[in-house]
């Protein structure tokens, strides 16, 4: 019979496997030599690449890709000067003229994923920002005339300019697309509101072959930026897959169009690509990520679609744009987008510098990681800080119902300011934004033209515990339990707050409303912080059903294009939304819906209905005192911005050329657009 | 031990003579035989004693605690574990350094410097942030802490901090207390469902057989996280975090009980054709009598092996159900939400520190398995 | 037997039709639906869906039908061969689920090769040398896989490959074998990635395997038939590996039809962490956005598999032990 083995040495067996495991799990932290080149140089000059108007500067000759030489050659392909047409769009690169040739590696996270290849490749607007994202530039169109007082826009397009399949590019793809998509109710029932000035809808109207007009009944110069924003009249690539856009390639999609082929030929091929019906089907056909048979006037255009495990994009042989030498542009090849099904294993590649640009994805936190590879990775991290004024918002619901008590606080403007300086920014900059982010109020940056001046960053933002203190006994708010906390006046025990936060975002939500919990238990608040599904949440927003909600005010530097974390615009969706569900449905539905808003709330909305309809001087004016109505009434309690977190860490590689500085960072401007990838290049 | 004895018979107990302890085993019970083969392994008794120790420390989470694991400060966040001194000259005198913080510019890591003229003693039973012992006697005494004048939340921090500067030390013990029990609630309900229904299927076979065990089939062929998904999805959204905590365990028990149902059912229909079940039934014996002092004891160990594996799994799946964003959720402090926190590049890079939560949970896991082992041999009835 | 596998079959179709009414119900109960997924997937990116659009993509989708209508649909063109198109990924449902389940099910073998390799003879040898320090040792090791979380572990495991081997980070390929042909080179390229999700996943089924084999094993052993052949003076391995460990390795068969699925449902962890082009991501993401077809199709794929195996295993069952005797 086996005697039993002394217990020490098993024990020493787990000790040992225990120690061993501990040791392989610190081991991934051993120091290495760090190899980071200085926190000063990440943050460059704001400098891109510019557009040459004066024809005197136009090159005469034109250049292109050694395969593109061969294919002329062989015959395959017309000549370049042909391919390109008349009128280019000459640029300027940020430093130098580039080489030809190579393939830029990037990382995507799914078929949700497509923005990622717009903001690297898609820049088909009609027309768009240069690189201080202020200014409005020539893109598809060269150029644009207002008139009638800023009722008519006149468009003018390029001469000679083609589709990616070599099919002319003319006046007839925007009537193509007003007509038979946009006016066509089955695929587009509701029409969009920025084509639409005093809800009283514009129209589009061709000119001559190359030239259309967008006609409006009132008033509308900012119709200009409308042309150059994130919105509706977008661009194909971007706007395509909801069937907007503001043109759209004729020759290839009036075959699937009951017009121009009949519906029972239209049926047929509904039925045999296996879609329900044909506006899905049109979805499908007329995407710049899925559809690889689709016409493009893109730099590049898909040719494995964005639905497999890698999206890659090549290069267009017709594109219309050549550099300041008379290269045709795009320098680089081929993009190749690699699926990773988590970001961490996306931003793991990048550390390893396995991409050659990237900022999409980057996490803010990994930022010490990245440094310490760079040299490994032959890669150089730069930061682009972004011109919106707060990362992470609290969204103060203005029409909150549920508890009339929790109601009177919410809209109380003393109560917020009391908790807004009972938040300690700077400590949530250090933990959540390695210091790198600018605390205070929600105000945009002070470089953009709509800043009402450098007192509102601070204004009712400060961290002054004392004074939240003075404000909320003198608000009746005297009566605390034993643990301190103050108590609801109604007798209902303790004052208890809700902020709602969204997990698995670009900022830890549900972390920093832990810590803005811990800072305002000091003024004797009580805050419950609920995290919860994006959907749910938003679903939420649109009940009414949320007391503060935890945002970023990304793209509020441009408030007539972008106003949907300015003001609750949107009934349903996330950030300013929760300003006020019903406020918004009242903003919407004219007042026939929802909830009248308070005076100030009024105000705002109407100086920027009014802001659509007057000249650039005057809307520049209205926009800053938007933004002064906003600061002053504290409807949404800003944190830290003006940071790198969103899409502003950039890892790019050594060997890619062209790479500003710094560059504007903002959704309306799809960063890196405004630093024209089309001029990266591989040194 | 190479060689087999024939039949293996009890370990006797060494300090007692062959024949007394014939006599002895001869009128032991059941269960004094059962402590004595589980005495033999020594494995299972350092596992049982391993499992008493957490669930001593869940009871006493606060008392073992040095600060209130919410208390943030940025100042300190990401700061390593602190080296704690023991000997000052020759005399035995615990203490830790003071340390300051500061961003290094170049690599954006927070640095933290000790300042070795600092000393700050560490003492037993030291006075601490205000708490209710056992729920019922309030103190602020802790079984660790900084000597009078030093407050611990600025200035102990054994297993470091995290991002936002909490000390992982205190949340990790308040985690235990959580995650300990989180499996308890569960593991009943599962042994109830699993024995009722695996043991009526097998006994009764035919109509009732059929049923049970169409659901089963179809309750397991439901693929177990999108079940979860679903379920936790559709959890009331107005709940506490203590009542989705209970849910969560009702929720992994619910898949959990059909493994054990079927190992039954597995035992019962063998056994239902042994001879000393027919000879039972034979004689005339009724069927509560068959069930439970025939067949049930001639198959405890297996119920007894599988619900020791299902207290570890209950724990594994929280702290999976918690990667995933469907277990508790912070501001709640268990082993997954500290692990999930860990689940970064820069963790494992930088401040691997905050993967420690994950060495409780290994202990734990493999000490239930062990200690369950332990009892399914000693309560092997062909072992006597 | 054939008259017992024809009734087997017919309750295996009447489990699969309750399987899909059940699958179907999961995927409904979380509030909101593909529509307001996608507008929130938009809103994170900048761009804003009013209500009206999102209503019309509603209808387009069908999905303003009361919920047994949506059903009833689903069903209608499942029978039909049609699994719909997958709303998020814009392809055919199985076309999305096909280019995976190769490598699922790959994944999933070698797995389990793994974790049979490791656990027949750890609970075979601990089983026989009861309490012995080797038995101690392999047990641990057993159990270690089961102990670690297994998202923590893909995770150190694929930075310490990186940091140290300078490997390329997740996935079943490297970048230039992604979409290439296959080959002997992706193929070898392949194996290069799968041991380690294979370890990982293997790792933590090996416990159970081990526990369970050990049991019966303990139990078998101690019958009076192993006596007598002992007895008899058959050599120690035969005696061992003739009778005991067959009956042992019974309830396994019980278990088998579950493997595949429970791989495929315990991979999903491991698969994200790691960026496994499997089935596993696939599935939470498509509960995530809920999109309807996809993840409707992949429970009701895994449920399908569950309902063979178990018809498999019983088979099996009554072929291996004919002590269960068939009820007629």
């Amino acid at each position: 019979m086996c005697k039993v083995w002394l217990p020490r040495k098993q024990y020493g067996v787990l000790v040992c496997l225990t120690i061993t495991l501990v040791a392989l799990a610190l081991g991934g932290g051993v120091t290495r030599q760090a190899s980071a080149q200085g926190g000063g140089t990440l943050m460059g000059r704001l400098e891109g690449p510019r557009v040459i108007s004066d024809r005197e500067r136009f090159p005469s000759q034109y250049q292109e890709a050694p395969a593109l030489a061969d294919l002329v050659q062989q015959g395959k392909l017309p000549p370049v000067q042909e391919r390109i047409g008349s009128d280019p769009l000459v640029i300027e690169p940020v430093r130098e003229i580039g080489n030809y040739g190579g393939i830029w590696r990037r990382g995507f996270s799914g078929p949700a994923d497509f923005w990622n290849g717009y903001r690297c490749c898609g820049h088909d607007r009609i027309l768009f920002w240069d690189y201080t994202g202020n200014i409005v530039v020539p893109n598809v169109a060269k150029g644009w005339e207002i008139s009638e007082g800023g009722r008519v826009f006149t468009i003018f397009l390029r001469r000679g300019m083609k589709w990616s399949d070599g099919h002319p590019f003319t006046a007839d793809d925007f009537m193509f697309w007003y007509e038979d998509i946009y006016q066509h109710d089955e695929l587009v029932p509701t029409k969009a509101p920025i084509l639409a000035i005093d809800d009283k809808p514009g129209r589009m109207e061709k000119v001559d072959d190359s030239t259309i007009r967008f006609v409006f009944s009132q008033p509308y110069y900012v119709f200009l930026d409308m042309l150059a924003g994130a919105t509706a009249v977008g661009g194909h690539s971007y706007q395509g897959r909801s069937l907007m856009g503001g043109f759209a390639p004729r020759h290839y999609l009036q075959q699937f169009h009951p017009r121009y082929v009949g519906q029972e030929a239209v049926d047929q091929l509904v039925k045999a690509a296996g879609y329900d019906n044909w506006a899905s089907f049109m979805r499908y056909i007329n995407d710049w990520s899925l559809n690889p048979d689709l016409p493009t006037v893109t730099a590049w255009q898909t040719t494995s679609p964005i639905n497999t495990p890698i999206w890659v994009l090549e290069r267009n042989p017709y594109f219309y744009m050549v550099d300041s030498a008379g290269n045709q542009l795009p320098y680089i090849d081929k993009v190749v987008l690699t699926l990773a099904e988590n970001l961490e294993v996306l931003n793991l590649r990048a550390i390893a510098g396995e991409y050659h640009y990237q900022s999409r994805h980057i996490d803010i936190s990994k930022l010490p990681v990245f440094l310490e590879n760079q040299r490994r990775g032959n890669y150089t991290v730069s930061l682009d800080p972004a011109d919106s004024g707060c990362d992470a918002c609290l969204f103060f619901n203005q029409t909150y119902d549920a508890d009339p008590e929790i109601a009177t606080w919410l809209q109380n403007r003393d109560f917020r300011i009391a908790l807004s300086h009972g938040m300690d920014r700077e400590q949530l900059n250090e933990a959540f934004w390695l210091g790198l982010g600018t605390s205070g109020s929600q105000v945009l940056a002070e470089s953009s033209p709509y800043n009402p001046g450098p007192e509102y960053r601070t204004m009712h933002s400060t961290y002054d515990p004392q004074r939240a203190n003075q404000m909320l006994d003198a608000l009746g708010l005297t009566r605390k339990d034993s643990q301190g906390y103050r108590l609801r006046t109604d007798g209902k025990g303790r004052l208890r707050l809700e902020m709602t936060t969204v997990g698995g975002q670009f900022l830890q939500f549900t972390q920093i409303a832990e810590m803005i919990r811990e800072q305002w238990g000091k003024i004797g608040i009580q805050a419950d912080v609920n995290e919860i599904e994006r959907s749910l949440a938003i679903t939420r927003v649109g009940a009414n059903e949320l007391q503060i909600h935890l945002w970023q005010n990304d793209g509020t530097e441009h408030p007539f294009t972008f106003p949907a974390h300015l003001f609750p615009f949107s009934p349903s969706g996330l950030g300013g939304s929760n300003i006020g569900p019903l406020w918004s449905r009242w903003f919407r539905t004219n007042g026939v819906q929802g909830r009248e808003p308070t005076a100030p709330m009024k105000k705002l909305m109407a100086l920027w209905k009014q802001g659509f309809t007057v000249p650039d001087a005057q809307r520049i004016e209205i926009g800053k005192e938007i933004w002064r109505v906003a600061v002053e009434q504290q409807w949404a309690l800003g944190t830290v911005g003006l940071s790198p977190a969103g899409m502003g860490v950039r890892i790019v590689s050594n060997r890619l050329g062209n790479s500003p500085g710094r560059q504007y960072n903002s959704p309306d401007g799809m960063t890196p657009a405004p630093s024209r990838p089309e001029t990266f290049f591989f040194k | 031990m190479a060689k087999y004895a024939p039949v293996r018979g009890v370990e006797e107990p060494r300090a007692v003579d062959a024949t007394d302890v014939g006599e002895r085993l001869y009128v032991a019970s059941q269960w004094q035989l059962m402590w004595w083969r589980f005495r033999k392994h020594r494995l299972a008794m350092a596992a049982g004693a391993v499992v008493a120790l957490f669930y001593l420390v869940a009871i006493g989470a606060d008392f073992v605690a040095t600060t209130d694991p919410s208390l943030s400060d940025a100042r300190r966040s990401l700061m390593p574990p602190q080296r704690i001194y023991l000997f000052e000259g020759w005399r035995f005198r615990p203490h830790v350094y003071a340390v300051t913080g500061k961003r290094d510019l170049r690599t954006f890591k927070r640095v933290y410097t000790t300042d070795p003229s600092k000393k700050i003693p560490v003492q037993f039973f030291a006075r601490g942030f205000s708490y209710t012992f056992l729920g019922l006697f309030p103190t602020d005494r802790h079984l660790l802490g900084v000597g009078e004048g030093y407050e611990a939340a600025q200035t102990l921090f054994m297993l470091g901090t995290d991002v936002q500067g909490r000390d992982l030390w205190s949340r990790l013990l308040f985690a235990t207390r959580i995650s300990m029990s989180i499996g308890l609630v569960g593991v009943a309900l599962s042994l109830f469902l699993g024995i009722l229904l695996g043991g009526l299927s097998g006994y009764y076979g035919g109509f009732v057989d059929g049923l049970i065990q169409r659901f089963i089939e179809i309750l397991r062929s439901i693929p177990t996280i999108p079940l979860w998904m679903g379920l936790a999805a559709a959890l009331p959204r107005d709940w506490s975090i203590l009542q989705i905590y209970f849910a969560i365990t009702i929720i992994i028990s619910l898949v959990g009980w059909t493994e054990l149902a079927r190992v039954v059912r597995g035992r019962f229909l063998a056994l239902r054709e042994e001879d000393f079940i027919v000879s039972a039934r034979l004689v005339g014996c009724s069927q509560m009598r068959i069930i439970f002092v025939h067949m049930v004891p001639s198959f405890l160990s297996h119920i007894i092996a599988a619900t020791t594996l299902a207290l570890p799994a209950m724990i594994i799946s929280e702290t999976s159900l918690s990667f995933l964003g469907l277990g508790l959720r912070p501001p709640a402090v268990s082993w997954g939400v500290l692990l999930q926190q860990a689940q970064n590049v820069q963790t494992v890079a930088l401040s691997p520190w905050l993967m420690l939560p994950a060495i409780p949970v290994i202990i734990a896991v493999l000490a239930f398995n062990f200690l369950g082992d332990g009892l399914r041999d000693a309560a092997d009835p062909y072992g006597q | 037997m054939f008259g017992y596998i024809l009734r087997r079959l017919l309750i295996a179709m009447g489990t699969v039709w309750m399987i899909s009414m059940i699958a179907f119900a999961i995927i409904q109960l979380p509030p909101g639906d593909y529509v307001t997924s996608y507008i929130a997937q938009l809103m994170a990116t900048g761009t804003l869906v009013t209500q009206e659009e999102a209503e019309n993509l509603r209808i387009q989708y069908g999905l303003h039908q009361p919920l047994y209508a949506q059903y009833a649909r689903w069903v209608w063109l499942m029978m039909q061969g049609n699994f719909g198109v997958s709303m998020e990924w814009q392809r055919p449902v199985l076309e999305v689920i096909g280019d995976r389940l190769l490598l699922t099910a790959l994944l999933a073998f070698a797995a389990v090769i793994f974790t049979w390799i490791l656990a027949i003879p750890i609970g075979i040898y601990s089983a026989v040398r009861q309490y012995s320090i080797g038995d101690y040792i392999f047990t641990f090791i057993g159990f270690i896989g089961l102990a670690v979380p297994s998202f923590l572990l893909a995770l150190v495991v694929m930075y310490l490959t990186f940091a140290y081997f300078g490997a390329s980070i997740g996935g079943l390929f490297s970048t230039e074998y992604l979409d290439a042909p296959w080959s002997l080179a992706r193929v070898w390229d392949l194996c290069k990635h799968l041991w380690v999700p294979a370890l990982i996943l293997g790792t933590a089924g090996t416990a159970q395997l081990v526990r369970i084999l050990r049991a019966n094993l303990l139990d078998e052993l101690r019958k009076p038939y192993v006596v007598t052949a002992r007895a008899k003076g058959l050599s120690e391995l035969r005696t061992i590996l003739k009778y005991p460990v067959r009956v042992a390795l019974n309830p396994f068969i019980s278990t088998i039809g579950y493997t595949l699925p429970f791989l495929v449902s315990g991979s999903i962890i491991v698969s994200i962490v790691l960026s496994l082009p499997t089935v596993g991501p696939l599935l939470l993401k498509a509960l995530i956005a809920q999109d309807m077809f996809l993840a409707g199709t992949i429970v009701l794929l895994l449920g399908l598999m569950t309902v063979i195996g178990t018809l498999i295993s019983d088979i099996l069952l009554v072929w291996i032990d004919p002590r269960i005797r068939l009820e007629e």
